[in-house]
């Protein structure tokens, strides 16, 4: 009696079609099985159109989506990546000390930017100065009016120095200058002393002065 | 999806979402036998890493496009199907190609080239799409698509593939054929990962079980079976036609 081999399992179906795909010997009882079964041959030929078709499908898809041309493209992609590497980075500098070292072309073309910060430097420092000097002579002057104002012989030096007609005129004459000078000198230190903010004389006006006291016939 | 077959080179962090098969070269250089002869990929390999060691990389680079030239179809066929964005895919390759030659001096012959290279690619291939899976949480779908069931990459297959031209097909065959493509790809992103990554690598990548086993840290047997059932499942999804 002849015993026939049982049909191939599907898993030995794919060996065999990945190993014929590949170009490798087909297991031989395999191969000779198939040969000699209908049945399995059928079922070996259906795997191997599907999977075919999968194959072919997608080789398809893949060559209609990456011609010869993006293939080219893009071994030139990557042979200009390859070109960058080994190679040291390039630092770009900072824009404000590229002036420095850049190249000739370079510095001609940031030239009017340098005198543009130079003038705008020398701006800023003759405002400074400016300033500084405005509030510091403001300042010694308001500061030696006041000084010259609150100094008791001030008024007699200035009599001392008065000039030679005043000498000249009778006494009655000489109180009345007199007091016209200490009133004067004393209209200045009130108003030295009073606020220079208009908005403040309001509130001046409203606070008791140590002057009013002093003033003030006891 | 995803099996990662990460090695030193490009050793990144493992997904959350996948199994780890981390293989080292110094893991797999026992596997392999020492009596197989070297591929020309391989020697060519070899010798770019002495001219890179020597620090001959004008030849180096010169020679580096041969490996370029010889795997680059291949490349992309794994790259897109993994992706299936033709942009995406273009850029991957690129970056895997990059890296091969920056990192080869770590190639080791114990493997062929092929393997080595492929692990690197599936690795950048993993980690766009994992990118690409968190830049689409931040993207709104619009409700007038054909498919709203569809996810994104679905559709960007679709476009991709209705993009494509398709040689002398009349518009009938075109149409038919871009949906075979559509349903191919949905059928296959229903693959379980590590099921997927074995067919993607066996049938687009024409690796061998063995070296798929090398490059995912699986045995040989193990990678048929999950050859097998990845098979078997898509005969099911498609109904036995592509």
């Amino acid at each position: 009696m002849i015993v026939r081999a049982p049909h191939l399992q599907d898993d030995v179906l794919y060996d065999c079609y990945y190993a014929s795909r590949r170009g490798d010997a087909v297991d031989p009882p395999s191969a000779e099985h198939l040969a000699d079964c209908q049945a399995c041959a059928t079922r070996y030929a259906e795997l191997g159109t599907f999977l075919n078709t999968l194959s072919e499908d997608a080789d398809a898809e893949v060559a209609a989506l990456f011609p010869a041309d993006r293939l080219r493209a893009q071994q030139q992609d990557i042979a200009r990546r390859l070109e960058l590497i080994g190679r040291a980075a390039r630092v770009i500098s900072f824009p404000g000390r590229a002036a420095g070292h850049g190249t000739s072309s370079t510095q001609v073309v940031r030239t009017p930017v340098r005198v543009a910060r130079w003038i705008a430097v020398a701006a800023a420092a003759g405002l400074f100065v400016g300033v500084a000097a405005g509030t510091l002579f403001n300042g010694s002057a308001r500061l030696d009016a006041t000084r010259d104002a609150r100094r008791p012989g001030a008024v007699a030096s200035r009599r001392v120095n008065t000039p030679a007609p005043a000498r000249l005129a009778s006494s009655n004459v000489e109180e009345a200058v007199v007091d016209m000078d200490e009133m004067f000198m004393s209209d200045l230190e009130t108003v030295l002393d009073r606020p220079h903010t208009s908005e403040l004389v309001a509130f001046d006006a409203l606070t008791p002065h140590v002057r009013d006291a002093r003033d003030f016939p006891r | 999806m995803s099996t990662d077959v990460r090695n030193s080179v490009t050793g990144a962090a493992t997904p959350a979402d996948a199994p780890t098969v981390a293989t080292s070269p110094a893991e797999l250089s026992p596997r392999r036998p020492a009596a197989t002869p070297l591929s020309d990929d391989s020697r060519l390999a070899v010798d770019i890493r002495g001219l890179v060691e020597r620090g001959e990389l004008d030849e180096a680079r010169r020679q580096f496009e041969g490996l370029v030239v010889a795997h680059q179809r291949r490349a992309l066929r794994i790259a897109f199907q993994y992706l299936r964005d033709a942009a995406e895919a273009d850029e991957a390759v690129q970056d895997a190609f990059v890296k091969v030659f920056s990192h080869i001096g770590s190639y080791r012959e114990a493997w062929p080239f092929e393997v080595w290279f492929t692990r690197i690619l599936i690795n950048g291939c993993l980690d766009r799409r994992k990118a690409r899976v968190r830049r689409d949480r931040w993207i709104v779908q619009s409700d007038d698509t054909t498919n709203a069931s569809a996810s994104l990459s679905d559709r960007r297959s679709f476009a991709a593939a209705a993009n494509a031209p398709s040689g002398q097909l009349d518009p009938e065959a075109r149409l038919l054929a871009r949906e075979r493509r559509a349903r191919m790809t949905a059928a296959i992103e229903r693959l379980e990962g590590r099921q997927r990554t074995v067919f993607m690598l066996c049938h687009y990548g024409d690796c061998t079980p063995r070296e798929v086993g090398a490059m995912i840290g699986l045995n040989e047997s193990t990678v048929r079976v999950h050859l097998f059932r990845a098979a078997r499942k898509l005969r099911a999804l498609l109904g036995g036609q592509p």
